[in-house]
């Protein structure tokens, strides 16, 4: 049940609508790129509703709880609830903030999660658009969140949020550098930055970056964790030291926008490592589509049970271990693979 | 500056794996999550909730002679009481309630108790949205303590004369009755018929 | 490395953390002075849960005082009533009978266990790891049904009387128990393979918080944290009460004094404090549980001191009677206090999460601090 069909017949429809109506062929184009933009919002929503879910279920049986059970079919519909509990919230604005940075932070956060769907395979033919930098449009575009969060911390006019903006921009800069290196070693052997190249190199289970770049897969999983902000890496937000760090001040509407990212960018590092180093929608039987959605379960799952069984790192131990242990594993990765596949 | 500790990556990596390990075991036992309102605790017997007074099983009347030890036992005055001498000079109850918010659950004065009167029963859902309704008067203590069920302890039906009851035939009042053939406890004199306990227990 | 010197680019700045904090554990306030992410200088201020005890205690009869005292230290309340009693006792010289002696220790030794436990949950807690602290509750609600089943409460059980305990055990009490007893070894392997060598629980505790035998001496630290810093100083065998001189236990004890210490100094306790309920569980002796005592209890003109080894270090209570039906002065000494003194001794040039794992580390309760 493959989904190209669909597109190709949307987008026949699309055309005859627009010549029938007169207007240039450029306009169905436009269209289209709305349409898609829609339904990759949707689509993050949808992933959002059930990713805050999983991982309280998830949590809850780590811990031996059951997690929500009491809106609908073993709580399913939880998120939908607390979701609409954050829209009736009163949206508090503190008298001391920077009110213009206060309001705009979490809409850059969100925005850039979002941006970085665009380049997402999501199976044979259904990625909105195929950039032929892609990979390289992902590593840039999900930086924004760093300002974002920065942002968040100055104008909150808050001491732990400043706090946690500080750690948060040291974090995700520092971390950015070994992951795009570990990045790095996949791009060469497939010699492409485009998201489907990279899948489309990886056709049989055999071939999978996963076994050919195990330390560089390793590198990708641990400095995706910590750019997600998440636990053991969670020092940005920190509960037990910074309160909530940089969106302490947050409520509301705002709060969510923030909790929307997050959870975006959990899945969006997962669906990276399962382009790059798991096969993307590549896997026999199912509809490529699944494939490439069990498999980014899959690894969402690792990075939830790695949340809720490990303590957290300090601030200055997360830095030293970039930069000492992380960096020069990715270089080593780096040469190694350049030594193993030249072309 | 106390220097870093320094770890050992491979019994590092391996200890990470355990963890792993342990909290995957976990993921597929089974939870012990106990659903409340739907699933409930039983509690056990001796379990100290609210605190009810209790009645006579035959008559229906209050086991509570209006002696106010359970009020001087309380550590922290919950139990207010007011009352009276009746015509035959004993006590008589005019009010009597206790104050949860401030009740600490202590189940002293279900010990200092001599009648059978006041105890402590495992019932512990009486959350209420108002402070005021939190304080039970003589009636609402009597219906929770209807279905409340005790067993008449022989030494406590063979009570001692009422605390501050002043000497003469009052005191003798509430006398003892045999304890093991009747297990039924001596209860609070009734109003209507003051003398007749006494020429009962003689 | 973490000199804190303000220059002309930096500025310290003070943070106010608590009373109402996730890690302050109850309503402690720490006005730190920062410099960035370091400590410069950490003051506790404390007195936010205080409801004067032991004022209170001085109109109330002993037996009143006794659920009063279970507030004191509501993590162990077995132990606030036990020193109480401890001293009334020795005060009025009332006998207590073997099998509530017998009793009292296995409440006392199962209430550490409960109170290390809320220790080991909230301290993994503290560094980020939220799944311990579940665990460890799961096990601590197993013992509050063992107390309920008793006392007839989950926390604030007023069992230990003067001249004995309230009720003897019920039936089922002895199967369960031993049942806890022997399932419970295994599960301190589970939390143990959780986080003692975990990596970053290494990082986080090794070499972090370090109280020197000094410093732990000088600033009357006693207990886990005293025993931590390599002191070997137990009074359940220096100083026994009760019937400790019975059992066979041995005293866990560190040698740097840092977090790391303190964690599994406290872990090795619920080992013991398992072992001597295992030993008080076998040769729990039939009798009475109380001794008879008379209604009105007036215990002679004097003063006495009686201090236990609780979970958070010595406790002690001195009681002066006039001769009265109430204690004319209560003292109270809580482990806690002293070693909230501590944190302003060792918090300099630490970072702030090591200030908190440090802090989770010494176990401190507010309740035992403010009274």
């Amino acid at each position: 049940m493959e989904l190209t069909p669909l597109f190709q017949w949307i987008d026949t429809q699309l055309i005859s609508l627009v010549e029938w109506l007169g207007l240039p062929i450029w306009f169905a184009e436009l269209l289209e790129m709305v349409l898609a933009a829609v339904a990759v919002l949707l689509m993050a929503f949808l992933i959002v509703l059930f990713l805050v879910w999983w991982e309280r279920k998830l949590s809850g049986h780590f811990q031996q709880r059951l997690g929500p059970m009491r809106t609908g079919w073993h709580g399913w519909l939880q998120t939908i609830a607390d979701g609409l509990k954050l829209f009736q919230k009163e949206d508090i604005i503190p008298t001391n903030v920077d009110r213009k940075v206060f309001f705009w932070a979490p809409v850059v956060c969100f925005a850039s999660s979002y941006a970085a769907f665009a380049v997402i395979p999501w199976g044979e033919g259904v990625i909105p658009t195929d950039l032929n930098i892609g990979i390289l449009y992902i590593l840039s575009i999900t930086t924004f969140v760093v300002i974002s969060l920065l942002m968040a911390g100055w104008s909150s006019n808050n001491k732990y949020a400043l706090l946690g903006g500080m750690r948060s921009a040291a974090q995700i800069v520092s971390y950015e550098v070994p992951l795009t290196l570990s990045v790095l070693g996949v791009i060469m052997m497939t010699q492409s930055l485009s998201m489907v190249a990279i899948v489309e190199a990886q056709e049989s289970v055999f071939s999978w970056f996963i076994w050919r770049q195990p330390l560089g897969f390793a590198i990708y999983l641990v400095a995706a964790v910590a750019e997600t902000n998440r636990a053991p890496f969670d020092i940005p937000e920190a509960e037990q030291e910074l309160v909530a760090g940089f969106n302490i001040e947050y409520s509301g509407m705002k709060f969510a926008m923030f909790f929307l990212a997050e959870f975006l960018n959990l899945f969006l590092v997962s669906a990276i490592a399962t382009t790059l180093f798991l096969g993307g929608w590549q896997g026999p039987f199912l509809p490529s589509w699944l494939w490439f959605i069990l498999k980014t379960t899959f690894v969402i799952f690792v990075i939830i049970w790695f949340k809720w069984t490990y303590p957290r790192l300090r601030v200055d131990q997360l830095m030293e271990f970039c930069w000492k242990v992380l960096l020069p594993l990715a270089f080593l990765n780096l040469i190694i693979s350049g030594f193993l596949f030249r072309g | 500056m106390p220097t870093a500790y320094k770890l050992n990556p491979i019994s590092g990596i391996k200890n990470l794996l355990i963890g792993l390990w342990v909290t995957l075991r976990h993921l597929f036992s089974k939870s012990i999550t106990l659903q409340y309102p739907t699933e409930r605790w039983e509690m056990p017997e001796r379990s100290r909730g609210v605190v009810v007074l209790l009645s006579d099983k035959e008559t229906g009347d209050l086991n509570c002679t209006a002696c106010i030890l359970c009020a001087k036992a309380c550590p922290v005055g919950a139990i207010r009481i007011e009352r009276h001498r009746g015509d035959d000079k004993r006590w008589k109850l005019d009010s009597f309630s206790i104050d949860n918010t401030i009740c600490c659950y202590c189940g002293l004065c279900q010990e200092a108790c001599n009648f059978d009167a006041i105890k402590l029963t495992p019932k512990y859902e009486f959350s209420s949205y108002d402070k005021a309704s939190l304080i039970y008067d003589v009636n609402r203590l009597q219906d929770l303590g209807r279905d409340v069920d005790y067993v008449p302890t022989a030494k406590k039906a063979a009570p001692k004369p009422v605390a501050a009851a002043p000497a003469g035939d009052a005191a003798t009042a509430v006398a003892p009755q045999a304890p093991a053939a009747e297990p039924t406890p001596t209860v609070a004199p009734m109003p209507e018929k003051p003398v007749e306990p006494k020429g009962e227990g003689e | 490395m973490n000199e804190a010197t303000p220059s002309q680019y930096s500025e310290e700045f003070e943070v106010n953390m608590g009373p109402q904090h996730p890690s302050t554990h109850g309503v402690l306030r720490l006005m730190l002075r920062m410099n960035g992410e370091n400590i410069v200088r950490a003051t506790p201020y404390i007195g936010y849960l205080h409801r004067a005890i032991e004022k209170i205690c001085e109109n109330r009869t002993y037996a009143q005082c006794i659920p009063l005292l279970d507030r004191f230290e509501y993590v162990t309340s077995m132990a606030s009533e036990e020193v109480f009693v401890l001293a009334t006792e020795r005060l009025a010289a009332v006998e207590v009978p073997e099998r509530a002696e017998y009793l009292r220790v296995i409440m006392l030794e199962f209430n550490r266990i409960a109170s290390h436990l809320i220790f080991l949950g909230t301290f993994s807690l503290d560094l980020g790891a939220i799944t311990p602290f579940l665990y460890c509750l799961r096990e601590r609600e197993q013992i509050m049904d063992l107390f309920e089943m008793t006392s007839g409460q989950r926390l604030t059980y007023n069992y230990i009387r003067v001249g004995g305990v309230a009720y003897d055990i019920p039936e089922d009490f002895l199967p369960l128990a031993r049942k806890f007893v022997d399932t419970f070894q295994h599960r301190i392997d589970d939390y143990e393979a959780i986080l003692t060598q975990n990596p970053i629980f290494l990082a986080r505790t090794k070499n972090v918080g370090i109280i020197s035998k000094d410093i732990a001496v000088n600033y009357a630290a006693s207990g886990p944290v005293l025993r931590a810093s390599g002191v070997k100083w137990d009074l359940r065998r220096d100083d026994p009460y009760s019937i400790y001189d019975r059992f066979k236990f041995d005293i866990p004890t560190g040698t740097v004094g840092d977090t790391w210490d303190r964690y599994m100094v406290r872990v090795q306790e619920m080992r013991q404090s398992n072992e001597i309920v295992r030993q008080a569980l076998d040769q729990l002796p039939q009798g009475d549980y109380k001794t008879k005592m008379k209604a009105v209890f007036k215990p002679p003109v004097g003063e006495c001191y009686a201090r236990i080894e609780n979970a958070r270090g010595e406790m002690g209570c001195h009681i002066i009677s006039d001769g009265s039906t109430k204690p004319y002065r209560v003292k109270l000494r809580g482990g806690s206090f002293c070693h909230t003194q501590l944190i302003p001794a060792i918090a300099p040039g630490m970072m702030i999460a090591d200030l908190v794992a440090t802090f989770a580390s010494l176990d401190v309760i507010l309740p035992e601090v403010d009274r």
